[in-house]
């Protein structure tokens, strides 16, 4: 281990620039030179606590202000004297916002650009001796090769990008942004998108859920699960013609889904719209086999039908 | 949650049904396919990969409880994530980074180890030292 130490301060003493800050700087692309978040409250760490606090700035950023010390239950793991990034983007999606993990020093800056914080893990140290850090980058400079963070006890701290780079490369390039469930990451795709406005659904916020998957739809009207997840998460609020309608346009656009029938063939059926009910659990059945749990939804579909049918002959 | 109260709401609608018309047998239940379903087919991964995905929860959540963590918690904090992001952390808790604090840390750290990172953060390949300068600033 000193070894490796000892080697790796005589390859650092030259000063090392990062070689995505001088691709950044070769080839901004759409990236304007200098960008800043304005608006993000900082919020001083205590001990241990980088996790909570990064995560207070960009909720109440975002419209949603939790204090530090209530988000440590959601984030802080005592066997590990740390936050673990997996359960940073749990409890941004337990508030109710749409948490998705950017891919590249790129992605970050253009959110910065397009007006999101972004939180960053960094490793300050080296690898054989890691400080793990989280911070919220709020802004950038490339003429001056600067990002600027909410970091520790520092509010709006200037940092080399290329130091930077390498901080943040030796915790494995892990940022995320988290967003009002309305709004889209300027960087991000489809499949991560959908994916943390499910994350929303799944911690039961269903009502952010539903307003994450109509921004998802927005973007990407062809997206199977978002206009699926709104039907579930329409019907999971009570609104079984809201649902109807999203479950709708899923098979409009998707005929072939086999799930999107099923799952508004229940509506339907809820609805007392029995006729609809029994033609959409068909072409479930149809599309997905009569495994389950299409075979069920016809077969209950069919006997709503039957009961109806003999309670108006016994009428 | 959302499954619950989907689910809720069909047992509701099972109920109601065989109250009405006690001669049909309330037989297979059936309720929505969820969203995460929808995902995981449209990522074309067969019931093999969620059935090793919800094993790899309940791993997550015992590494999660020997660690702190209580069960009820932990299993709020693996909902909310996606199968994908669920089976990248399974089984690696241990070695995951978890960020702690850049605040007094050094203290303790060996003198070769100070002096490594007092150059490194001078060359801004680290920033351990709040009060360093590195080259490039």
């Amino acid at each position: 281990m000193n070894k490796g130490l000892v080697l790796a301060a005589l390859v650092a003493v030259a000063g090392c620039a990062g070689p995505r800050t001088e691709a950044l700087l070769a080839d901004p692309g759409g990236l304007p030179p200098v960008a800043g978040v304005a608006a993000v409250p900082f919020h001083p760490q205590a001990e241990k606590a980088c996790g909570p606090a990064s995560l207070a700035m960009v909720l109440a950023w975002s419209g949603s202000p939790v204090p530090p010390t209530a988000l440590a239950s959601l984030v802080f793991t005592p066997g590990r004297d740390g936050s673990m990034p997996p359960d940073m983007i749990a409890a941004a999606r337990r508030e109710g916002r749409l948490a998705v993990r950017l891919h590249g020093l790129r992605a970050v800056l253009a959110e910065l650009a397009a007006g999101h914080p972004v939180v960053v893990l960094q490793n300050l140290g080296l690898e054989v001796r890691p400080v793990w850090h989280f911070a919220v980058a709020v802004g950038y400079d490339l003429p001056a090769r600067r990002i600027i963070l909410h970091s520790g006890l520092e509010e709006r701290a200037a940092m080399p990008l290329d130091t930077f780079e390498h901080t943040w490369v030796r915790a494995g390039q892990w940022a995320v942004v988290v967003l009002p469930p309305d709004r889209l990451p300027a960087a991000a795709g489809e499949r991560e998108t959908v994916e943390a406005a499910a994350g929303i659904e799944r911690a039961g916020r269903l009502a952010a859920a539903a307003a994450a998957y109509r921004a998802v739809l927005s973007r990407w009207p062809e997206s199977l699960p978002a206009a699926v997840g709104l039907g579930n998460v329409r019907y999971g609020l009570g609104d079984g013609d809201g649902a109807a309608e999203a479950f709708r346009m899923a098979v409009g656009r998707h005929p072939g889904a086999a799930a999107a029938w099923n799952n508004l063939a229940h509506v339907q059926l809820e609805l007392g719209r029995l006729a609809e009910a029994e033609d959409s659990a068909r072409r479930a059945v149809e599309l997905g086999g009569t495994g389950e749990p299409y075979a069920a939804t016809l077969a209950e579909v069919r006997a709503a039908r039957v009961a109806a049918t003999s309670s108006a002959s016994v009428r | 949650m959302a499954g619950q109260s989907v689910r809720r709401g069909m047992v509701a609608l099972v109920t109601a049904a065989t109250l009405l018309l006690s001669s049909i047998p309330a037989t297979t239940f059936a309720a929505l396919v969820s969203t995460d379903e929808i995902i995981a087919a449209s990522a074309a991964r067969g019931d093999r990969a969620r059935v090793a995905a919800f094993l790899a929860r309940e791993d997550v959540q015992a590494q999660m409880r020997a660690l702190g963590v209580s069960p009820d918690e932990a299993h709020a904090r693996v909902a909310a994530l996606s199968d994908a992001e669920v089976s990248r952390i399974a089984g690696h808790i241990d070695t995951m980074p978890a960020g702690g604090d850049a605040l007094g840390v050094i203290i303790g750290a060996a003198v070769l180890v100070f002096i490594v990172l007092l150059i490194t953060d001078i060359a801004g390949l680290t920033k351990v030292f709040p009060w360093t300068r590195s080259v490039r600033e």
